[in-house]
């Protein structure tokens, strides 16, 4: 339950942005990073542990919104290059961090307490970071689903140019996603800033994990993500509980590796043939 | 001298007895659970010029595709020269000796004519000879000022010039033109009439797909017609033509553009 | 004959290749013993940007695991000469080593290309393999985790890996300092030529076929998959040579050399300098080594921040990437009839020009 609502809430910003955009984020560490940092820094200065959050989440959804308008806006539909620059924003942001406040940050420790069920301990606040992950996980289907914006993206996802020309402003579009996807990458931060030490290498330890998660997961941000989660999330903790972590680690990986090799199209992939064959059998 | 003799003429027998360049038998193809092609016999002769025509979706292109190795067989049988080729890989087939021209250019978008030429030559002959067979077919379509520049600033016609040129650098025994005319004007279609008619003279067998049944007939005594992947009728060009059935078959579908 | 015509004809990327070759060998005799060993370090690593510029550059294989076989290359190394302990059997220690990531490569490739795994997809797998061989090497720390008699040494590495010796007749001498310098300096010119003429030949033509347009190499009876495995093997075994060159450099090697960060940086380098020209993709890793090391060493912490920024304006302001961009204006200030284009390939169209 642990690695899966980790890999969910640490993929689901980059996915969003890879599904949507094809930008491949590797900043993503990073802005989680920022997230941290704000909501640290919130909470240092006396706002309540919820509203210090939301406040991470929405500074790096303004931050996004500047990188977006500053370099991404020109690389759209370039994927390559968009990686070169992406790089060069986490080096300015992770050694741009270390300049301003030093190797590490002390915050405020993992809040409220603890509970035990059969004489196992549970932290209450990972409890709630796994519903917090179902809840968005709902939130997003509901966005994708119900809303214009959501009807837009998935015309934009599927063929950006008949998207374009019935009228949808791709462009306003894309910087949309990049905000939105930086503020779940914020949100990200701003949870776990609790749980570990905050320093300027903060979101590192979440790249590997995200990426893995969004690679298997495929195009669809959604179903992807979710898919890939859960059986990653699997896969890894039960790995991990019976051999230990690097195993639990490295079967993540080869796991990761298999399914790609049998699908390259990932978890959303797999299911769109899937819809598509039942579709074409019914017509 | 006698053992050659009769080993020439034993090969003789054996191509008489069964000249069939090409064999596709009970052919079939699915696509999720849509029937693409539906146990397609066509069997083409050495030397021989066949259209394929029959109205959109009727699975022309994918016979093509299946005869290539881009798709593979849901079930069915296709042999070549003799060999089973079913199950080989696209680049094996075209080794063997088959060559396509695609119904949208398939060519590279970012290099030169030239370099498209180079690259289609390289494998069927020595390096010193490359330049000189470029020379030759490009004569023979006249398509030399297309060489120096770069073919995505090439118009959509002048990409399938250059794709047949292409295709015939590797001397194929079966050529296999997928909308040879399309969006050519009535002049450059005539041309290219000339230039299957002429090629096929030179010994390619070629099969052809084309919509334009005035083309059709220009160059083709024997057309065979698909319709819902299935071989509909087949026959000489003036039967086919006045077959009810195939005129119904054309009036009756949706005869807009593409396929 | 289509390379002599090549080589005949002059552009500022040959005249500067040539001034740089010129100037590199003759560096020892006009620089300092420690500037001489840093350009050791900074040419090391052009070839791992060279194994990336071959198989994505060229063959249009987008790879993160260039590190993975600079990893396996250095490693490798390390074990075989720690454990033999004999300065002779270095020789024997680079050819295994190099042995060793090429197999590795070839059943890597084998395993994406024969399964029809393409694009950004490739990129994906490799990176997940660098990162397994990563977090394997990391938790490698305990006593029990040694090959023969060297440990693994989990997140601190190897230390005291030996250099590369030589054995003539009965002269035995260590490749280090000038030595070690004319010894890469030559290698990797070896290589650069040798490249450029696989580049003009019909190998090199049958990788840009692959990267172009997959679908009609086939049909022109290319096997892509074989082609594919070729170069990526290739690809690494250049790789595992830059680990090789490295380790014994330093006579260091550690996991991060492989974590997530090292595994991009190749692809950034390669793709701002232009990936489709192998002089500048060189040239820019020579450049970037440079800067970012004069840069720690002048003690500013704002270097990785002006990297980042440098990288951010080269792909803004100059997509084909800064070098190749650089190469064109300089030709077109020259000459206003020469034109390259960005795929390296004016030479050729020329020539079909002249007859």
């Amino acid at each position: 339950m642990d690695s899966f609502s980790f890999l969910i809430l640490s993929a689901i910003g980059l996915a969003i942005i890879f599904g949507m955009m094809g930008v491949i984020n590797l900043a993503h560490g990073e802005f989680i990073m920022l997230g941290a940092y704000i909501t640290t820094l919130s909470c240092l200065a006396g706002v309540p542990i919820p509203i210090a959050i939301i406040l991470g989440s929405i500074g790096v959804g303004i931050f996004g919104f500047i990188v977006d308008k500053l370099i991404i806006r020109h690389l759209y539909g370039r994927p390559q290059d968009s990686v070169v620059a992406t790089w060069g924003i986490s080096l300015i942001m992770g050694q741009g961090m270390l300049i301003l406040m030093g190797p590490s940050l002390q915050g405020p420790s993992t809040p409220l307490g603890s509970f035990s069920v059969g004489g196992i301990n549970y932290s209450l606040y990972r409890l709630i970071l796994t519903i917090i992950a179902c809840l968005l996980v709902v939130l997003l289907y509901w966005v994708f689903m119900h809303t214009k914006f959501g009807l837009r993206s998935r015309a934009t996802m599927q063929n950006e140019e008949i998207a374009r020309s019935l009228g949808t402003n791709t462009s306003q579009m894309y910087t949309l996603t990049f905000v939105v996807g930086s503020m779940f990458a914020g949100l990200t931060g701003g949870l776990f800033s609790f749980t570990m030490t905050i320093g300027p290498t903060f979101g590192t330890g979440f790249l590997m994990e995200s990426f893995v998660t969004v690679i298997v997961g495929g195009a669809n941000p959604l179903i992807g993500t979710v898919m890939s989660g859960g059986t990653l999330g699997i896969v890894h903790s039960a790995l991990s509980y019976i051999f230990g972590t690097f195993i639990g680690r490295v079967g993540l990986l080869v796991a990761a590796i298999i399914f790609i090799r049998l699908w390259p199209t990932g978890f959303s992939g797999l299911l769109e043939k899937k819809i598509l064959r039942v579709k074409k059998t019914n017509g | 001298m006698l053992m050659t003799q009769q080993a020439i003429l034993s090969r003789q027998e054996l191509t008489d007895a069964s000249d069939a360049l090409i064999e596709l038998s009970q052919v079939t193809r699915d696509f999720g659970g849509l029937r693409a092609v539906d146990h397609v016999d066509l069997t083409i002769r050495r030397g021989e010029l066949r259209g394929l025509i029959g109205p959109n979706g009727a699975g022309k292109s994918t016979v093509f595709k299946l005869i290539m190795g881009i798709h593979s067989l849901t079930s069915g049988k296709i042999l070549f020269n003799g060999t089973d080729i079913s199950e080989m890989p696209t680049w094996q087939r075209a080794r063997l000796g088959i060559g396509i021209k695609m119904q949208i250019p398939c060519v590279y978008g970012e290099l030169t004519g030239y370099e498209n030429m180079r690259i289609a030559a390289q494998n069927y002959m020595k390096n010193n000879e490359i330049k000189g067979e470029i020379e030759r077919i490009v004569e023979l379509i006249g398509i030399e000022h297309l060489l120096l520049q770069e073919v995505n600033n090439l118009s959509h016609g002048q990409q399938q010039w250059l794709e047949i040129a292409m295709t015939l650098l590797s001397n194929p025994d079966l050529l296999l033109l997928d909308e040879p005319v399309a969006g050519m004007g009535p002049e450059e279609t005539a041309f290219t009439a000339e230039i299957i008619k002429r090629l096929n003279e030179n010994g390619f067998s070629i099969i052809f797909i084309d919509h334009d049944m005035e083309f059709v007939r220009q160059i083709s005594k024997k057309v065979t017609v698909l319709h819902q992947g299935a071989t509909f009728a087949e026959g000489n060009i003036n039967e086919i033509e006045s077959n009810k059935e195939v005129i119904e078959i054309y009036l009756g579908s949706d005869s807009s553009e593409g396929t | 004959m289509d390379n002599l015509k090549n080589f005949k004809k002059i552009d500022s990327e040959k005249i500067t290749m040539l001034v740089l070759c010129i100037v590199f060998l003759l560096f020892p005799l006009i620089a300092s013993a420690y500037d001489v060993l840093n350009m050791s370090y900074f040419f090391s690593m052009v070839f791992l940007s060279m194994s990336l510029w071959l198989i994505w550059g060229l063959t249009g294989i987008f790879s993160f695991g260039q590190t993975a076989f600079f990893g396996v290359g250095a490693y490798a190394y390390a074990m075989i000469s720690m454990n033999f302990n004999n300065n002779t059997m270095t020789i024997v220690a680079l050819v295994g080593a190099l042995v060793i990531a090429w197999i590795l490569a070839l059943l890597l490739g084998y395993f994406m290309f024969y399964g029809g795994v393409n694009d950004v997809f490739v990129g994906l797998i490799t990176l997940c393999v660098t990162l397994v061989m990563a977090t394997f090497l990391a938790q490698s720390a305990g006593s029990q985790w040694k090959i023969g008699s060297v440990l693994l040494g989990g997140d601190n590495g190897i230390n005291n890996i030996p250099p590369l010796s030589i054995e003539i007749g009965s002269i035995q001498f260590s490749l280090v300092g000038t030595y070690q310098y004319y010894f890469i300096i030559l290698v990797l010119i070896g290589f650069y030529l040798f490249l450029r003429k696989m580049q003009h030949g019909k190998m090199g033509y049958s990788f840009v076929a692959i990267r172009e347009n997959r679908e009609r190499s086939q049909l022109l009876g290319y096997n892509i998959s074989l082609l594919q495995t070729l170069s990526f093997s290739f690809g690494g075994v250049l790789a595992a040579f830059s680990g090789v060159l490295y380790v014994t450099w330093g006579g260091y090697i550690s996991p991060s050399a492989m974590g997530i960060s090292a595994a991009a940086l190749p692809v950034v380098l390669v793709a701002a300098a232009g990936r489709n020209n192998l002089s500048g993709v060189m040239i820019f890793t020579v450049l970037y080594y440079f800067l970012s090391q004069k840069l720690s060493v002048s003690g500013s912490e704002y270097a990785l921040v002006i990297l980042g920024f440098i990288l951010i304006m080269v792909i803004l302001i100059v997509p084909k990437g800064i070098v190749v961009t650089i190469f064109n204006a300089l030709d077109r200030l020259f000459s206003s009839r020469r034109r390259r284009d960005a795929n390296d390939t004016a030479s050729d169209t020329k020539q079909a020009g002249t007859y």
